[in-house]
């Protein structure tokens, strides 16, 4: 028999190494010959959107078209260390150590402004489409390109440093605040389970995302399709078999991940709520996505079977086992 | 060592190769095209999906021999002129793209079906590209990118 059902989950989730560990990240900022700049940062984009929404704070911050950007994560020779692209960090602490060195690269240009338009102070100078330029008397103005004329390559640079605020918990009595900032989501989905064949068909997924503000909507989405993805595989089918170190599935033809036919479309939200301590209000949600996603299910499965699941994955055979388990508690009452 | 003469991308080649070689490492070493990948090399996760005579195969499980007399688009063979595939342009506006490693594939899988139907439903474009695994997207960004390739 076919029964449906409907269940939501709840999550927050600190982002960062947290605990009191040092969690620090780098950005390097430079003018380039030809008046572009240069943004380096150890800041590995893995396909999460790193480089694009940390161009994207870039670019804000300097108020400079996103082509007149050169952006560097991937040679080590060039870049100052920005941590792991990991603990969904990169977002909010690189993308903080990226607006600290653009606004301290700004100040060195103002500083070399000031020197070539031959005035007494930096004060009023404004940084702008690739040109700085006093306020009260914009004919007093010299553009990146000038500049870099004058200064040559590499001559012109800041570097900015942010360290997360992260607090060890007391190892007595776990008590404490060990990250900041946190992130909210809520998942809700409608399901059927067919009650013969132990079959759990998702119907109808929403999936609500705190992010502090979006950078980049696309980015957020997909972040929020992939972690519902890998989140129903994960509750429903992927069975890692491991036993003293050996995984005896180590192949895709014996250990299932969703195609796109085992997918839906997800709706999702966005919910803006800036982080006032975060770079454009924005916080990381890589590794959150996935979380309410199974007590959702979990949840709707219960109301749609009166069967409690508390062993991932729900396999067929494990519901149908499951289902007639509480059959016979049920009967003994 | 046999010859064969395939076309790839258009082009004609005689190629002298090992008896034993797959079709993958003939498009990936003889020619030099990377934008096959090589994934689970088992047939399963579509990476190094290529289009043979209109069909998509699996070229990790294609002998290099049986390439004889046929013709076979890689993601290189898409390029017009400079100017890149309807598909691909959707998948970079959309945003279809996250680690990259199975886009190569998808795409050529999403050119192939919209070559055979190219008004597509949902569930087909969902069926079409099954045989190509994204861990990163959800696949949602890749059905929307594929919707909006149609008919161009």
């Amino acid at each position: 028999m076919k029964k449906r059902g409907r269940g939501i989950g709840l999550s927050f989730y600190g982002t960062g190494y947290g605990n009191g560990f040092p969690d620090a990240s780098k950005a390097k900022v430079k003018l380039l010959k030809d008046g572009k700049v240069g943004i380096y940062v150890g800041g590995t984009e893995v396909g999460q959107g790193a480089k694009t929404v940390l161009s994207q704070i870039g670019s804000e911050t300097l108020k400079l078209p996103l082509d007149k950007i050169i952006f560097i994560s991937e040679d080590t020779s060039l870049m100052p260390d920005s941590g792991t692209a990991a603990a969904s960090r990169q977002t909010y602490n690189t993308g903080n150590a990226i607006k600290i060195a653009c606004e301290n690269f700004k100040n060195r240009l103002r500083e070399a402004a000031r020197e070539q338009l031959k005035l007494n102070a930096i004060h009023g100078l404004t940084v702008e489409k690739g040109e700085i330029y006093l306020e009260f008397f914009p004919q007093k103005r010299i553009s990146f390109k000038e500049l870099s004329k004058i200064y040559g390559d590499d001559n012109i640079e800041a570097e900015g440093e942010f360290i997360a605020q992260t607090i060890e918990m007391d190892p007595e009595t776990g008590q404490g605040a060990p990250y900041w900032p946190y992130t909210f989501n809520a998942c809700g989905v409608e399901l059927e389970v067919d009650t013969i064949t132990g079959l759990v068909e998702i119907e109808r997924a929403v999936f609500a995302q705190d992010v502090g503000r979006a950078i980049n909507p696309h980015l957020v989405e997909g972040q929020m399709d992939g972690g519902f993805a890998m989140a129903l595989g994960y509750v429903l089918f992927e069975d890692l078999k491991l036993e003293k170190g050996k995984i005896y599935n180590n192949k895709f033809s014996k250990y299932l991940i969703p195609t796109a036919m085992d997918m839906i479309q997800i709706e999702n939200i966005i919910v803006e709520e800036p982080e006032y301590t975060a770079p454009f209000g924005a916080k990381g949600i890589g590794e959150p996505v996935m979380i309410p996603v199974g007590p959702a299910i979990l949840n709707a499965i219960y109301d749609a079977i009166g069967v409690r699941i508390t062993e991932l994955p729900v396999t067929p055979e494990r519901l149908i086992k499951a289902i007639e388990e509480d059959g016979k508690k049920k009967e003994e009452i | 060592m046999v010859e064969i003469k395939l076309k790839v991308n258009g082009k004609s080649y005689i190629l002298e190769i090992e008896e034993d070689m797959r079709l993958l490492d003939l498009l990936r070493e003889k020619l030099g095209l990377l934008g096959v990948k090589e994934g689970c090399s088992e047939g399963e996760c579509g990476a190094c999906t290529v289009i043979m005579d209109g069909k998509v195969v699996n070229s990790c499980l294609v002998m290099a021999f049986q390439a004889e007399g046929s013709s076979i688009t890689t993601i290189e063979g898409l390029e017009k002129e400079g100017e890149i595939h309807p598909i691909q342009q959707a998948f970079i506006e959309v945003g279809a793209v996250q680690c990259g490693y199975c886009t190569p594939g998808m795409i050529l899988s999403a050119k192939a079906l919209l070559d055979k139907n190219p008004n597509p439903t949902e569930e087909e474009i969902r069926e079409g590209i099954s045989g190509n695994l994204c861990r990163c997207t959800g696949y949602n960004k890749i059905i929307q990118a594929v919707e909006k390739g149609k008919g161009v």
